[in-house]
């Protein structure tokens, strides 16, 4: 089924850019992306380069129940990450040094930390780490 | 009107939509039970309750089955028509869906349509076969059922991450502790003892027990997640009008109801501690001129300990913030102030999909109508609260429910 929207928002992350959707019309963001703008039914939707800054509202490490096709990558942790711009999203988190994320809690500053265009092309989602400051 | 749904019939209303029977089977894993086996025989309990026989039914509503595709066609094609013997007679036979929440809005649809006179009496079905069905299947399924696939799919998102996310917000935001957490799952399992229908009845739980199991889905340890299980529930709405030509002394009437969507995806959640609830509550209590504490039970949709306590927290049984530490007062627990989720709550009872809320609805109908057993029954209750959600807890719904006599007093 052809998904524009889904597909542009994945090439900016396999370029390292994670895209937020910007209207043309009110200039307003929408996460995610949408088929109108919910703020003012915009047709005209285009992209804004996020900062990549955010805080992160919550999280959890996945331990066991993966769903099929995830079942290699356990553990590993989502957190949602509030933008800076204002919006939001779901993304994965990079673990720390020890291959755990036992450092990170809820409202750490978290940042953007773009994927290999391979590792994109297998899951197409933003990765984010706790900020180094 | 701005954000307010006056009610049009009240308990004088010959139209006034009232629940007169209920039926149930017990809750667990079931698998020399039948799909189509369950929901005949189930129904046929909420009618007898109801003092009813199938033909007195005009319109069937069907809460979804998630076990099976082919099963869930069998709901929306009038299967149970057939097998009621209620070809050419029922006006209607058709599924309701929204998930967890279901319940709630088969409620909705089936006052309406009684109200309006397009129904006279409602026959809603709810059979659930997750117990016995393929628990890595299920899993996968639940890791796309309410999740957007664009956008959260690829992160390997699933239900007891969903929870795991809202429960970490909510200690976050509350400072409850993991002790505060388990203890909303030991209330249930405390209930669950005096329903011989729980899927737990018989294996008592304590808060050490709970912190002790593996942990899933930080911070969730198993015991703390549902466990899915077969199940059946129904039940019988008809008119207050038929209620009292019937010689009905006894039903229970939807005193308002308020919901509030308040997201899809679980990352556009604005606030995980707090959800929809207040919204939803305002909405119900406005509709009813009730308050939270005109009630004295609630059934209230349990999968996670944190969408509880979220929900005693918009409902006002308690100060924002404490709803974890309110259950861990004993406040729900039998012989508390606020008995809630008399039958075990899906935690303990068992998690029968849409089902387990419907579980919660029907028990709550049950503790109004005088009929909960001698074990669980809470002493003159007159009016419960009913809490409902769905998918990524997208929504909030609650049902404001009373004791009634359709034959006048």
């Amino acid at each position: 089924m052809a998904n524009v929207i889904r597909d542009e928002f994945r090439a900016g992350l396999a370029r390292g850019e994670l895209l937020l959707q910007k209207c043309n019309d009110c200039g307003r963001l929408n996460m995610y992306p949408r088929h109108a703008c919910p703020h003012c039914q915009s047709l005209s939707l285009g992209w804004h380069k996020s900062a990549g800054r955010g805080v992160l509202h919550s999280f959890t490490v996945l331990r066991a129940g993966a769903p099929e096709g995830f079942e290699s990558e356990l553990p590993y942790a989502v957190g949602i990450v509030k933008l800076e711009e204002g919006v939001q999203l779901l993304a994965r988190l990079a673990p720390e040094a020890d291959g755990d994320w036992q450092g990170y809690r809820c409202d750490d500053r978290v940042e953007f930390r773009p994927a290999s265009a391979e590792h994109v092309a297998q899951r197409p989602c933003a990765w984010f780490a706790r900020a180094n400051d | 009107m701005g954000d307010t749904w006056p009610l049009q019939t009240t308990a004088k209303s010959p139209n006034d939509p009232l629940f007169v029977g209920v039926g149930e089977l017990p809750s667990g894993r079931y698998p020399d039970r039948n799909f189509i086996g369950d929901l005949t025989h189930v129904g046929l309990h909420a009618l007898a309750d109801a003092g009813m026989k199938p033909r007195d039914v005009d319109t069937i509503l069907l809460i979804p089955c998630l076990h099976s595709a082919v099963d869930q066609a069998d709901l929306i094609f009038s299967r149970m028509a057939e097998e009621l013997g209620l070809i050419g007679h029922l006006k209607a036979s058709f599924m309701v869906h929204s998930g967890g929440s279901t319940s709630d809005n088969a409620v909705r649809l089936a006052s309406g349509l009684i109200a309006s006179g397009h129904a006279r009496t409602v026959l809603v079905l709810n059979c659930e076969r997750w117990g016995s069905a393929n628990v890595n299947e299920m899993v996968t399924m639940l890791s796309k059922y309410g999740i957007p696939n664009e956008w959260e799919m690829p992160t390997g998102l699933q239900f007891n991450a969903i929870g795991a996310l809202i429960q970490r917000r909510y200690m976050h935001a509350t400072q409850s502790t993991p002790a505060d957490m388990a203890s909303v799952c030991v209330t249930l399992r405390n209930w669950a003892q005096l329903n011989p229908n729980a899927m737990y009845h018989g294996k008592p739980l304590t808060v050490e027990k709970v912190l002790a199991s593996k942990v899933v889905a930080e911070p969730l340890h198993a015991l703390e997640c549902p466990m899915l299980a077969d199940g059946a529930v129904a039940f019988v709405m008809t008119s207050a009008e038929n209620a009292r030509s019937r010689g009905l002394d006894v039903a229970v009437r939807v005193a308002g109801s308020g919901g509030c969507v308040s997201h899809y995806s679980i990352g556009q959640e604005p606030d995980l501690a707090v959800l929809g609830w207040a919204t939803a509550a305002k909405r119900a209590y406005e509709q009813s001129g009730w308050g939270p504490k005109d009630a004295q039970i609630a059934e209230i949709y349990d999968t996670y300990a944190a969408v509880t306590a979220a929900a005693v927290e918009g409902l006002g049984f308690c100060a924002p913030g404490d709803g974890a530490r309110w259950f861990a007062s004993g406040a729900a627990d039998p012989g508390g102030k606020l008995p809630c989720n008399t039958n075990g709550g899906m935690l303990s009872a068992g998690h029968t999909g849409v089902g387990g809320g419907t579980a919660l609805l029907v028990e709550g109908v049950r503790q109004l109508l005088w009929r909960a057993g001698p074990q669980r029954q809470v002493g003159g209750v007159q009016r419960c609260i009913v809490g409902g959600t769905g998918g990524s807890y997208m929504d909030a719904q609650v049902l404001l429910l009373e004791r009634s006599a359709p034959g006048g007093r």
